[in-house]
């Protein structure tokens, strides 16, 4: 029973985390419906940037998160405003395609740039652990989880309560609508893509005091991305929150079960499963 | 004889009931007309009809068989074809190309097929037209195209989503024609129009949808003298 | 074309015009079953089999996303269940890849109707998601059943049996010419295939069906079941190739016949050719091939040493030397984003903008 709950914290600590990539992943589909295959090699840029920050500029990676977090939005501004905003009316096979080239591009200039050696990033902390009601809790993923608990937290009141925010809700229900009402779509698919890579950023750099770093661990997530959103429905904020959480718990439980080589097929069998019984996932709202 | 029957069909969406108790019959050979305000669940009938979605409650009775449940396929093949509102020619094929596509429903012949196709395109006057891409006619023709290809599926019942919607009173006319044409050749059609006009030109009887329910139903001049379709329909014309 | 221009009687010369190129075809037919002949470098005969295998999975994809419009990004499934299953039974069975490639395509084509029937009613990006799903669930269970496929080791082969037929030696297997042949075969097969469903009732309903899904139900034709007959033929003969590049390669793995990488490439030999025509496959597997080993070998970066344009000795030149043969994936995915911006059509689209400007039309 404890092993259970052991692992239960630990899926849903790392789920805290899953969620921030689904949210990123969402907000993009959302407003754009554009299915960014590149998502999880931007969470690959965050890891690297955290770790050079960490190792040049002994920054500890959750205080280097301020820079990576605006650094990652200028990153996914521009990728949107001089490429994908370029094939927004094309066919979704071309742009899931568009996007797993420029997916190839990022690992693959990460590679020649820093080799595939792994690197590994360690902090003073980054394998202790408290006790809470005899439950080891890793500290690294306890401090992530708050980290992620107060981006969300950030991003409601942003999306509920800014003008800007709620433009972007706007334009996610809507994008005629939304232009009819003055709103400048362009700009708010910029934002939104730019929002959707810093938070891939984040999740990165948030757990790359606990995961190998190198150039091609993007795709794993980039799938896992998928499941969360399809999970939670796609658009769906609260959906992709929860899908974050529920991925991590699956994958951590089933992964102390059934043996780490086989989590990762939990979770594309799951993916199957809604994507046969319920596309629209638990929240969403019917789709193109 | 009636060679479709529609009993007691509804048709909900979550809360919303685009059809709501509609009942009428089709006498074979006759043109129908199916009228009513926008959103008066003409289109959502259409779609029941055909098995694009199934009835939430009812019945659709088609040559005395009951169509509930069957795909749009089958009944394609069972002889109910329909056009589209909003036209979709199979736009990077040629028009022959999109014609033959209907005749394949009735012979796996491509010589044959092809044969056919070239007759609808006779009928429909756009011959001339066959090996330019679908995707290059004027709205005009792509109307005309979409009824040589679902002719070619040889139809016991034809139904018109607004086929002259966004056409000119010239092209407009064309289909009138085209319409009185296939009555001569005994095949059923129920027609959805907007055009008073043609309705009144064209309908043996007419059904007048309002709201998701059946309004009123009878010959053209009852339809106009009923001061119900009146209010509720031909007040909000444009 | 139109029924006026049957009537008339055949003038000589578009007689000719229309043997013209069915000579020429038969010409290069017969010119590629004699090159071993005449060329005797292996270099040259394996870049040949390489672009052959590439024809087969391009052209295969495309009768499933060319025509039909169903962009799988998860044939590496097929290709792997067909190199497993023939270097499986080689390795472990001792039975001939003759009779395993048999098994292969039967075992793809099982796949198939199965993913089918589960995938289909999914519509564009979500299919797209399912089938690279599917395809990474093989990889991973590849990589997991250790008993049966050997894990990550994969699967070494290290003797085919000679292939006897009435108790004559055809071949040992040893050179490359036998290889070249029954890739030449098999890359004719699909092309033939190809050009005779496009001329049948299946190319016309698949290519209803790519250009819109529901027209063409109401048409009459079944979905599913059409859909599952195109991608039946396309896994059958992404087998096929599977089962060639394994008993050629001599070895495989997860790595190698299973990866995301490999369904991409798959898709990009259609779209650089051009998507849903007979011989934009043939041309993106030209294109694409000697691009890759280009890359690999260093010989772009000898060249431009060579030419001048980069001093051997300067970061440029040594960086290139290093690292360029690495550099192909990259230089895959600018490929990828350059012709999805602005190729979308593929070279043959590209062309044929040219060629009907110049009409006139």
């Amino acid at each position: 029973m404890e092993i259970f709950i052991q692992s239960l914290i630990s899926g849903i600590l790392i789920g805290g985390v899953y969620a921030l990539i689904g949210i990123g992943l969402t907000i993009i589909f959302g407003v754009m419906r554009v299915i960014n295959f590149a998502h999880g090699d931007l969470l690959m840029l965050g890891m690297y940037a955290t770790f050079y920050l960490f190792t040049a500029g002994k920054i500890d990676p959750f205080v280097s998160i301020l820079i990576t977090i605006p650094m990652m939005f200028l990153v996914g501004a521009l990728l949107q405003k001089y490429l994908i905003n370029r094939i927004l009316g094309a066919l979704p096979q071309n742009q899931i395609l568009l996007t797993i080239g420029l997916g190839l591009v990022m690992s693959n200039s990460i590679m020649l740039a820093f080799t595939s050696d792994y690197k590994i990033l360690t902090t003073t902390y980054s394998s202790s652990s408290f006790n809470v009601f005899g439950i080891s809790v890793s500290t690294p993923l306890a401090i992530s989880f708050s980290i992620t608990a107060a981006i969300t937290i950030a991003l409601y009141w942003f999306l509920l309560r800014t003008d800007t925010g709620q433009a972007i809700r706007a334009t996610a229900q809507d994008r005629e609508a939304a232009q009819l009402m003055g709103i400048n779509v362009k700009r708010m698919s910029i934002i939104a893509f730019g929002l959707g890579a810093a938070l891939a950023g984040t999740a990165g750099a948030l757990i790359s005091p606990t995961y190998y770093i190198f150039p091609q661990v993007g795709s794993t997530f980039t799938l896992k991305a998928f499941v969360i959103t399809v999970l939670g429905g796609m658009g769906s904020i609260v959906g992709a929150t929860l899908g974050g959480v529920l991925i991590g718990v699956a994958e951590s439980v089933g992964g102390v079960y059934l043996g780490s080589g086989w989590k990762e097929v939990i979770v594309f069998v799951l993916f199957l499963l809604v994507l046969l019984f319920k596309p629209s996932g638990l929240f969403g709202k019917s789709s193109a | 004889m009636a060679i479709l029957e529609i009993r007691h069909v509804s048709k909900f969406f979550g809360g919303l009931a685009a059809n709501s108790d509609v009942s009428f019959d089709v006498p074979e050979g006759r043109i129908m007309g199916l009228i009513g305000p926008n959103g008066a669940g003409k289109t959502t009938l259409f779609n029941c009809m055909t098995g694009y979605y199934p009835p939430s409650r009812g019945e659709v009775i088609f040559d005395g068989r009951r169509m509930n449940g069957l795909k749009p396929d089958r009944v394609c093949k069972l002889g109910m074809a329909r056009t589209w509102q909003k036209v979709r020619p199979l736009t990077n094929l040629p028009v022959l190309d999109n014609v033959m596509v209907g005749a394949l429903c009735r012979t796996s012949s491509i010589r044959r097929a092809r044969a056919m196709a070239h007759e609808q395109l006779r009928v429909v006057r756009l011959d001339h037209k066959a090996s330019l891409l679908a995707g290059a006619l004027p709205i005009g023709e792509r109307k005309r195209l979409e009824v040589a290809r679902v002719l070619a599926t040889q139809p016991k019942l034809l139904l018109f989503d607004e086929v002259m919607g966004g056409l000119n009173p010239a092209e407009s006319e064309e289909i009138i024609q085209l319409i009185l044409e296939i009555r001569r050749t005994g095949v059923t059609q129920v027609v959805i129009e907007h055009d008073m006009k043609s309705i009144m030109r064209l309908s043996d009887r007419i059904v007048v949808l309002s709201s998701g329910e059946k309004l009123a139903e009878g010959s053209p001049r009852e339809i106009v003298e009923n001061p119900e379709v009146i209010e509720a329909y031909l007040g909000a014309e444009q | 074309m139109t029924t006026e221009a049957i009537s008339k009687p055949f003038p000589a010369r578009s007689v000719l015009a229309t043997l013209a190129p069915k000579v020429a075809i038969v010409l290069l037919i017969a010119a590629l079953f004699a090159v071993p002949r005449f060329v005797e470098s292996t270099y040259a005969l394996h870049m040949m089999i390489l672009i052959f295998i590439n024809i087969i999975v391009g052209s295969s994809w495309n009768i499933l996303g060319g025509y039909t419009g169903q962009y799988s990004v998860g044939h590496s499934a097929y290709f792997g269940v067909g190199a497993y299953t023939v270097m499986m039974l080689l390795q472990f069975r001792q039975i001939a890849p003759w009779w395993g490639i048999w098994a292969g395509s039967l075992a793809a084509l099982m796949v198939a109707v199965i993913i089918g029937s589960i995938c289909f009613r999914l519509r564009g990006p979500y299919f797209v998601l399912a089938s690279i799903a599917v395809a990474e669930i093989f990889r991973v269970t590849a990589l997991n059943l250790k008993n049966v496929t050997n894990g990550a080791e994969g699967i070494l082969v290290t003797e085919i049996p000679p292939l006897v037929i009435g108790g004559r030696v055809i071949t040992d297997w040893f050179s490359k010419v036998p290889f070249y042949y029954v890739g030449l075969v098999f890359a004719l097969l699909i092309v033939g295939v190809t050009w005779s469903v496009k001329k049948s009732k299946l190319g016309y309903y698949f290519q209803a069906i790519r250009e819109d899904q529901d027209a063409a139900h109401s048409l009459g034709i079944n979905l599913t079941f059409y859909k599952n007959v195109a991608l039946g033929i396309s896994a059958v003969f992404t087998a096929l190739a599977g089962g060639l590049y394994g008993t050629y390669v001599g070895f495989i793995d997860p790595s190698t016949v299973l990866p995301l990488d490999l369904s991409v490439q798959i898709v990009m030999i259609c779209i650089i050719g051009g998507i849903g025509t007979i011989s934009g496959p043939v041309i993106g597997a030209l294109v694409l091939v000697p691009l890759s080993e280009v890359l690999r070998s260093n010989m772009l970066t000898e060249w431009l040493i060579k030419a001048g344009v980069v001093n051997a000795e300067s970061p440029i030149g040594l960086f290139m030397k290093e690292h360029l043969s690495q550099a192909h994936m990259l230089i895959y995915g600018v490929l990828v984003v350059i012709v999805i911006l602005y190729m979308p059509r593929g070279i043959l689209g590209f062309v044929s903008r040219f060629t009907t400007r110049r009409a006139g039309a």
